[in-house]
C-alpha cells in the first residue's frame, strides 16, 4: 500500500502531508478555508459541519500532485466517524421541537453517509462506498477495509475521519493507492502519527 | 423595500442553515436556485415554510414557487403584493 | 475464493416476531402496514409499518433487546461467544432518543451483555443501503480474515425524528405504499430488524445459501433525489454480476429496493433494463413492511431466501399496474416456481446503490 497524501483540518489550522500549510483564525473556519482556496461551488454553504470538512479536505489534498488520477470508479470511499450526524440531528430536532416546523434541507443531513454523496456529486466519482461508526480513529481498521477493497480490484481508497461534535470538529483525511509492497505495521504507525498531529 | 430584503437575507440564512454566510453574500438579484446560491428542490421546501411562518402567505403548489423564488429581489416583491 | 454459505437467524416487524411467522403472513398476502393515529408532525394519521407491541418509549433497545433474545434462544450462545465470530450491526438512526449522549453507545452496550461477545461490533450507518453493503462487507471479513462467522444485525425503529423528516419532504404516502404502481404516491415507512448468519461452512441443519458476490456505486447526481438514468445502481448491479461470475440471464429474480416514490421507482426501472434485466420477475417487499431503512436490506434478503427455500415467489404487495416508463416484470400474484440465483439491490441517500447475488445451496 502507498500512501499517496494526507490532509487534517480543523480549527486549529490546515495540515497538508504533515505540514502546517496555514492557521486559522475566525468562528466560520471552514468558510475561512473556502475563501482561501478561492473555490467557486455555491452548494458548500449548504452542506453540514461534515459535509463541508470532508469537502474541504478533497480539494486540499487535490493540490498536492495528481492525487485523484484513478478511472471515475476505481477509487473507493471509505469514511467513519464516532458521533453519526449527531450535530445535525440536534438542529433538525431543533426545527420541528422549537422553530415551528421539520426541516428537509436539514434532515437531509442526519446520515453521516451524505457527505460521500456530496464528494461523489463535486468529483463525479462512482465507485464503492462504506461509512461505519467508530468508537473512535483507528488506523487498523481503515487498513482492514482498504484491503478488503483492493481485493475486490479498487486501485486507490480514499479514506477519512470525520467528526462533529460538541463543538469538536476535525477531519483526517488520506488516499492509500494499491501496490505490492506489504506495510501494514509502518502504514498504521505513520497514520496514527498523522492523525495525531 | 430594502429593508425587506435584508430582513429575507436574515431570513433565508436562518431557515436554510447557511452559518457560514452573512446577508452580505447574498446579492439581491442574483439567482438562489442552480448558480447563484446553489439551492434546489428541498430548499424550495424551505422558502414555502420561512413565507408561511413569517409572513402568512401560503403557497400550495411547490412548482409556483419557481418563479417567485428567483431572486431576493422577486421574493420582496411578491411579499410586497401579498401581504 | 472459498465458498461463503449465509442462512437467517431472526426477523421482527409487524407481520411477526420469527422469520416463520414473517413468512407465514407474507405468504397470507397480509401487509403489516396500517394508518397510525396522530404520527404526524400536524397529526396526521400516516400508514406506517408500525410494531405495536413495542413501548412508546425505548422502541430501538427494546427491539434489539428482543432480537437478542430470538437469537440466543434458535442458536444458543456459544454462536455469538465465539472468538471466531464478528457481529456487524445496519442502522441508520439506531438509538436517536439518546440524543444529546451518543446513539451508537446502546447499541454497543446492549449487543455486548446480551450476547456476550468477544470481539469488537462493527457498525455500518449508510443510510438505505446499510443492510446490504453490511452483508457485502461481513463476506469481505470472511474472505480475507479470519473470522469464521459473521452475524449481520439490520434494525431501526419508527421514531417523530423519521416520520416528520420524511413528511417534510413531502415523501409520504397517505396510502399504504404501491411500489412501481402507475398510482403510487410515496414511502410508509416502517421498524424492523433482521438477521443473517454467513459462514465459511454451514453452521447448522437450516437452509443456507451461498454468497456469490456483492458491491455497490454512487450516483454522483444528487445527495437525496435518485439519477435519472440509474447510473450507480446500473453500476453496482453489472460490479455484482461480474464478481459473482453470472450473467443477468443467469438471475431468476429480483428482489428490488421499491420505495414507492415517483422518482425512486422509475430510476430503478432504468437500471434494470439497462442491465439486461427487463424481464426478470421482481418483487419490492416494502408493501409488506414499509420502508424500515436500516432494517430493510436484511429483511428483504430473509424473506427472498424463504422463497428460494419454499420455491414460491412472493407478489409485490400494492402493485396493480405498470407506473414505471420501462416494463418491468413486478409479481401480481404469489407463484410456486423453483428459484436458484436472486439479485437484491438497495439504493439511498446520499446517491448509495448496492447490491449483491445469492445462489440456493443444492
Amino acid at each position: 500500500m502507498k500512501l499517496i497524501g494526507n490532509c487534517k483540518i480543523s480549527k486549529d489550522g490546515v495540515f497538508l502531508n504533515g505540514e502546517l500549510k496555514f492557521t486559522l483564525s475566525e468562528e466560520t473556519w471552514k468558510r475561512e478555508i473556502y475563501t482561501r482556496l478561492a473555490i467557486d461551488y455555491p452548494k458548500f454553504h449548504k452542506m453540514d459541519a461534515l459535509a463541508k470538512m470532508a469537502f474541504l479536505s478533497v480539494e486540499i489534498l487535490a493540490n498536492s500532485p495528481n492525487p485523484y488520477e484513478y478511472g471515475d470508479s476505481e477509487m473507493a470511499l471509505i469514511f467513519a466517524n464516532s458521533s453519526s450526524s449527531q450535530d445535525t440531528d440536534l438542529k433538525y430536532i431543533h426545527s420541528y421541537e422549537v422553530k415551528g416546523s421539520p426541516s428537509p434541507s436539514l434532515f437531509v443531513y442526519t446520515l453521516p453517509n451524505i457527505l460521500t454523496g456530496e464528494l461523489a456529486i463535486r468529483n463525479k466519482w462512482y465507485g464503492e462506498n462504506c461509512f461505519f461508526i467508530e468508537e473512535k480513529f483507528d488506523a487498523e481498521f481503515f487498513l482492514e477495509q482498504i484491503n478488503f477493497y483492493f481485493s475486490k480490484g479498487a486501485k486507490a481508497c480514499l479514506c477519512g475521519w470525520v467528526n462533529s461534535f460538541d463543538g469538536k470538529e476535525e477531519c483526517f483525511l488520506f488516499l492509500i493507492e494499491k501496490d505490492t509492497i506489504d506495510n501494514t505495521e509502518s502504514l498504521k504507525e505513520e497514520l496514527t502519527k498523522l492523525y495525531n498531529q | 423595500m430594502s429593508d425587506l430584503k435584508q430582513t429575507l437575507k436574515e431570513q433565508i440564512i436562518e431557515q436554510l442553515n447557511l452559518e457560514d454566510l452573512t446577508p452580505a453574500d447574498i446579492k439581491d438579484d442574483a439567482p438562489l436556485f442552480g448558480e447563484g446560491l446553489g439551492l434546489d428542490s428541498i430548499d424550495a421546501l424551505e422558502f414555502i415554510v420561512l413565507l408561511e411562518q413569517n409572513y402568512g402567505i401560503k403557497i400550495a403548489d411547490p412548482s409556483e414557487g419557481k418563479d417567485i423564488f428567483q431572486s431576493v429581489n422577486s421574493l420582496a416583491a411578491y411579499i410586497e403584493k401579498n401581504k | 475464493m472459498s465458498p461463503i454459505f449465509m442462512t437467517y437467524g431472526t426477523m421482527i416487524t409487524p407481520l411477526g416476531n420469527s422469520v416463520e411467522e414473517n413468512f407465514d403472513a407474507m405468504l397470507k398476502e397480509q401487509s403489516g402496514v396500517d394508518f397510525a393515529e396522530n404520527s404526524g408532525f400536524n397529526q396526521e394519521n400516516w400508514p406506517l409499518g408500525k410494531i405495536n407491541s413495542l413501548p412508546a418509549k425505548n422502541r430501538y433497545k427494546e427491539l434489539l433487546q428482543r432480537t437478542c433474545k430470538n437469537l440466543i434462544s434458535s442458536h444458543g450462545s456459544e454462536l455469538f461467544s465465539d472468538e471466531n465470530t464478528l457481529l456487524i450491526i445496519s442502522s441508520t438512526k439506531a438509538d436517536i432518543e439518546a440524543l444529546p449522549k451518543d446513539t451508537f453507545a446502546s447499541t454497543r452496550s446492549i449487543l455486548k451483555e446480551e450476547l456476550s461477545l468477544k470481539n469488537k461490533i462493527v457498525i455500518i450507518s449508510n443510510a438505505c443501503i446499510s443492510g446490504v453493503i453490511a452483508i457485502n462487507t461481513a463476506a469481505d471479513y470472511l474472505q480475507h480474515s479470519d473470522f469464521k462467522k459473521v452475524v449481520v444485525i439490520g434494525i431501526d425503529a419508527l421514531t417523530d425524528f423519521i416520520i416528520y423528516g420524511f413528511q417534510s419532504l413531502f415523501a409520504l404516502s397517505n396510502e399504504p405504499s404501491q411500489p412501481f404502481d402507475k398510482n403510487r404516491k410515496g414511502i410508509c415507512i416502517g421498524e424492523a430488524a433482521g438477521v443473517v448468519i454467513l459462514s465459511k461452512e454451514k453452521i447448522n441443519e437450516q437452509f443456507h445459501v451461498e454468497y456469490l458476490g456483492g458491491s455497490s456505486s454512487n450516483d454522483a447526481n444528487h445527495i437525496s433525489g435518485p439519477s435519472r438514468t440509474g447510473e450507480g445502481l446500473f453500476r453496482s448491479i453489472n460490479l455484482t454480476m461480474q464478481r459473482a461470475k453470472i450473467k443477468a440471464a443467469g438471475i431468476d429474480f429480483i428482489s428490488a429496493h421499491g420505495t414507492g416514490t415517483n422518482y425512486n421507482d422509475e430510476m430503478e426501472s432504468i437500471a434494470f433494463d439497462r442491465s439486461g434485466l427487463i424481464a426478470t420477475p421482481l418483487n419490492s417487499l416494502k408493501g409488506y413492511f414499509g420502508h424500515t431503512l436500516g432494517a430493510a436490506g436484511l429483511i428483504e434478503v430473509i424473506a427472498t431466501m424463504k422463497m428460494m427455500e419454499n420455491s414460491t415467489l412472493l407478489k409485490s404487495v400494492g402493485f396493480k399496474e405498470t407506473g414505471t416508463t420501462r416494463a418491468i416484470n413486478v409479481l401480481r400474484e404469489n407463484k410456486q416456481q423453483e428459484v436458484t440465483t436472486i439479485l437484491k439491490t438497495a439504493s439511498g441517500f446520499g446517491g448509495g446503490n448496492a447490491s449483491l447475488i445469492l445462489k440456493k445451496c443444492l
